[in-house]
């Protein structure tokens, strides 16, 4: 019995037949889907030629739609996005009310405003709406132009936004979309594309969109996919399987904008202790740093640098802070933060492996599945500070500034940083070992869209950026009239 | 509790080879209501020892408020998650305090290690030797994932004693009483590894060469005459857990080791040939010989595969005793594996194994596949999540957890990271009385997250890499 199914939308068409069967191990749902081997063929564009369409459609045009997207994403009265939600119970490691929260939410991403900041904040609305001019210094007129491409889309899974940003971001940069959705999040994608085409049901855009599932690592479907005469860029977020995966088909003509699995961190000054308010309000910012979503994302905190010191007075402070966050985590609302739906058994072990002695660190709550926050009584994270999940923090007292870097690896996205005098201390150091978003203690997960993710921009790298050239021999030295060298 | 009941548990706590007059079959055919009313008396004599004399294991009685035990379900709260053997800082490590390792493993052993002096120690296995040398403990090792390696104190006495049950089980058949020859065998051992090292597999060798040779270790045949460096193996962890952190770049390696780092790949690299040529010679010499060969599954079904296809059969004593364990790690082999390695080797049976370092018990297979528990080993069936105890009745697959009786310097309850299903209400099809586990054990962590699609953007311990391959060929 699979518990929901997911259909394959190419393009406008809908298709609900010739299911099989996936998932369904390690305690997730089973869900069908039609035979991705049947349709594979038909998911790619015919003809680079067939993006043209799209290329001619005004921006102004685009903003219109995806405004009216998002207005019948109404979570009320939208049955796709209901389909959405009810698969996302079974699917997804969140609690209804959390769920709920987000599908409610849906529509602002696609507002006016919202789309035309993206776009203009990422690429610049001339590039997108036509030929930008300027002459150059040896007297050539250059003229770009931001192309669309075609693109297959590996997006994660955690978070129904994600499939949201997805597909805008496709509409922006004018691409044709491929999106193979991630069992995590099985009905997001359709369900947005299923209401673009109820809304505009022969518009470009949602003749540029399919969404679909298969096995991400199924060899005999992405063979026939993955090759650049069919896709031009995929864009793969997170999953270091999924993207090492994905790597072997990268060649001449395919690239891959990889939005690689990350982690977040915070650090904490001196500052913070000056006052038992200002140490409450701290806490609070930690906390939800930690705890929003669950600390299922990539932007989530999970190991917290305090520049309390590690002496006795030190180690107070910092285990107080801890006793605060914990208390602070369980008081976060629901839409936001709840206790997880299952805990990470390994994290489990090792974190009743540390409650059996004091020594070392110490253990704040983690008693089910509320949360907690583990203190270190000297300045190293615990060893298994990568599987920190379920709103579990460590705390980590630092004595001086050099040690912060610590907090900062290759795999750091954004460090949530107080006060933020500290940060502008830090913010010409911290890139260096790593960190790509430094931000005020307390914003860590809410995420500005319009600003470049990862340290890179993916809608610059999704476009293809043309240039048309007049170079009138009046104006421009022409190389078959330069003098032969003496 | 009667006086002759408790001092019967004491006996078999002590010496249960002794208390079984030397035969499995007797151990394996006691009545159950017997076994667990010994079993009931044994974990309330240790719990009263250790609870007083295990700080770590005080310190959680303390915080539970449990004074007593009387049935096997008041156990499961003091039951350790194997973790423990690791929770200790590996900056230590890295750092060579062994005195502040010393402090931390005081509390985790009730062997006063206190005044055993560190000073002089460079490198893990001196610490090691140290210990050896001034302790009656001998820590074994095991690696793993985090970055850092367990260290689990063993009685030296206990450790040897675990050997003469593997020489008691290996040669010896459920059914039949034992023999001169099945106990005190004497024949060439083939070990396909290093010849010593710290890892619990390792630490058997030194016994293996003496135990089973009738004390000649020109009869000890191992691939390689060195020990495993403890340091290596930890440099290994590190790294996998540098890998795991995105802290490669930054990764300091201690500059002796990392010169011999790159002997190691070479030997890694040979490894394949010299596994071959080692193994080739070992047939050619040792032909028809009795033997004790022990191996992984996938290099005994490659090696009778190889030597079928050359027409080579029985190559061995029909005696000889074979033994195979520790999981296919990734390897398939066909279904009739075993068929073919008997074939092959000319042996009745191939011996297999489930126990965990953290108990040190080894529970034995039967002929029908099930792993029988040893009498002084308590078995459990836990809820994954939740830890609480399944049911003792019907068929129950869960988490496996042991408590072992015979344990004296450490507590003997764990938790293990393994899915082990247990018929309770069955007895085996081969006949014995004990409680068997099924022949299907898997680890969670290779449960867990494989393949089932889910993308996250944050980025998990499942990081692998390339360069923390390196070493895993030689940690068994």
């Amino acid at each position: 019995m699979s518990a929901f199914n997911i259909p394959l939308f190419i393009r406008g068409q809908v298709i609900e037949q010739n299911w099989v069967q996936f998932g369904g191990r390690g305690g997730s749902a089973p869900f069908s889907a039609p035979d991705p081997q049947q349709y594979v063929d038909q998911l790619p564009l015919d003809s680079p030629i067939a993006l043209r369409d799209l290329q001619e459609v005004s921006f102004a045009e685009i903003l219109d739609l995806l405004e009216e997207l998002g207005q019948a994403l109404n979570f009320e009265t939208n049955r796709y996005v209901q389909q959405a939600y009810a698969a996302a119970l079974e699917a997804a490691p969140y609690p209804p009310s959390m769920l709920q929260g987000s599908y409610i939410g849906l529509p602002i991403y696609f507002a006016r405003d919202r789309v035309r900041e993206i776009a203009e904040q990422s690429i610049g609305l001339d590039y997108l709406e036509g030929w930008v001019g300027r002459t150059l210094q040896d007297g050539r007129q250059l003229r770009v132009r931001a192309f669309g491409a075609r693109a297959l889309h590996i997006p994660a899974g955690n978070g129904a936004l994600i499939s949201a940003i997805t597909i805008i971001r496709n509409a922006i940069t004018r691409s044709d979309g491929i999106i193979k959705i991630p069992s995590n999040d099985p009905l997001t994608a359709t369900a947005i594309a299923r209401t673009l085409a109820d809304v505009a049901p022969n518009h470009p855009l949602t003749k540029h969109l399919a969404v679909g599932y298969w096995k991400g690592g199924d060899v005999a479907v992405e063979e026939k996919l993955y090759r650049p005469e069919h896709i031009e860029k995929i864009i793969a977020w997170g999953g270091f399987a999924s993207v090492k995966h994905v790597t072997r088909y990268i060649q001449p003509g395919l690239e891959l904008i990889s939005l690689d699995p990350k982690r977040s961190a915070t650090i904490i000054g001196p500052e913070a202790f000056a006052s038992d308010e200002i140490l409450e309000e701290v806490a609070m910012r930690t906390a939800c740093d930690v705890g929003t979503a669950n600390q299922e994302g990539c932007s989530c905190a999970r190991v917290v640098y305090v520049l309390c010191g590690t002496d006795k007075e030190g180690l107070a402070k910092i285990n107080r802070l801890g006793e605060l966050i914990y208390e602070k985590l369980q008081q976060l609302p629901s839409h936001l933060s709840t206790k997880a739906k299952s805990f990470n058994r390994e994290l489990r072990d090792h974190i009743e492996a540390t409650r059996m002695d004091d020594t070392f660190y110490r253990v704040i709550g983690a008693k089910e599945n509320e949360g907690g926050v583990i203190v270190s009584q000297f300045d190293e994270a615990v060893d298994y500070s990568p599987l920190l999940s379920g709103r579990v923090a460590n705390l980590v007292p630092v004595d001086d500034i050099t040690k912060v870097a610590d907090a900062v690896t290759a795999y750091t996205q954004t460090v949530g940083i107080y006060p933020d005098s500290l940060k502008e201390q830090l913010r010409d150091l911290l890139p260096l070992f790593g960190a790509q978003r430094l931000t005020s203690l307390g914003y860590a997960c809410h995420v500005a869209i319009a600003a470049p993710q990862d340290a890179l921009e993916p809608l610059r790298r999704m476009c293809k950026w043309i240039v048309e050239e007049t170079c009138d021999p009046r104006a421009v030295t022409p190389l078959w009239r330069l003098p032969d060298l003496p | 509790m009667s006086q002759t009941l408790e001092a019967r548990a004491r006996h078999l706590m002590k010496d249960p080879i002794g208390f079984f007059d030397n035969s499995i079959t007797k151990m394996h055919r006691m009545p159950k209501e017997e076994v667990e009313a010994l079993q009931r008396i044994g974990m309330s004599i240790r719990f009263k020892e250790h609870s007083k004399s295990i700080e770590i294991l005080r310190n959680l009685t303390q915080r539970l408020g449990i004074t007593e035990v009387k049935e096997f379900n008041d156990l499961v709260p003091l039951l350790f998650p194997h973790t423990v053997f690791k929770s200790y800082p590996p900056a230590l490590l890295d750092k060579k305090r062994f005195d502040l390792l010393n402090q931390w493993l005081n509390k985790v052993t009730n062997v006063d290690i206190s005044k055993v002096d560190v000073s002089g120690c460079d490198s893990i296995d001196a610490w090691l030797d140290r210990m050896d040398q001034q302790t009656p403990i001998t820590i074994i090792t095991s690696s793993g994932t985090t970055g850092t390696i367990s260290l689990i104190p063993k009685g030296k006495e206990a450790f040897h004693y675990g050997m003469r049950v593997w020489r008691t089980f290996l040669f010896q058949t459920f059914g039949e009483e034992p023999t001169k020859a099945s106990l005190y065998p004497d024949v060439d051992v083939i070990w396909p590894n290093f010849a010593g090292g710290r890892l619990g597999s390792l630490r058997l060798a030194d016994y293996l060469k003496t135990e089973f040779t009738g004390g000649n270790e020109r009869r000890f045949h191992a691939l390689y005459p060195a020990a495993l460096d403890t340091d290596l193996t930890f440099l290994a962890s590190k790294m996998r857990a540098a890998a795991s952190r995105g802290e490669l770049d930054r990764l300091k390696i201690d500059p002796k080791l990392l010169a011999r780092k790159a002997e190691f790949e070479a030997m890694q690299a040979r490894a394949p040939q010299e596994m071959a040529a080692f193994l080739d010679k070992c047939m050619r010499e040792l032909r028809g010989k009795r033997v004790l060969m022990i191996g992984p599954y996938n290099m005994l079904h490659d090696l009778a595969a190889e030597g079928l296809k050359k027409g080579i059969r029985n190559v061995f004593a029909r005696d000889s005793a074979i033994m195979t364990g520790g999981g296919l790690k990734g390897y398939k082999v066909p279904e009739n594996w075993r068929e073919l390695v008997k074939e092959f080797l000319g042996v009745d049976r191939i011996q297999e194994m489930y126990g965990m370092s953290e108990v040190g018990v080894s529970n034995w297979a039967c002929e029908a596949g099930h792993y029988h528990v040893q009498p002084w080993n308590i078995p459990y069936v836990l809820d994954p999540d939740t830890n609480e105890p399944l049911p003792r009745e019907g068929v129950q697959t869960g988490r496996a957890a042991f408590f072992d009786l015979m344990n004296e310097v450490h507590w003997g309850g764990a938790i293990s990271g393994d899915e082990i299903t247990i018929d309770w209400s069955t007895p085996c099809r081969c006949g014995l009385a004990s409680v068997h586990i099924h022949h299907d054990i898997m680890r969670f962590s290779e449960k867990q997250g494989v393949e089932d699609d889910r993308i996250t953007c944050a980025a998990t311990q499942q990081v692998t890499s390339e360069v923390i391959d390196f070493m895993r060929g030689y940690e068994s």
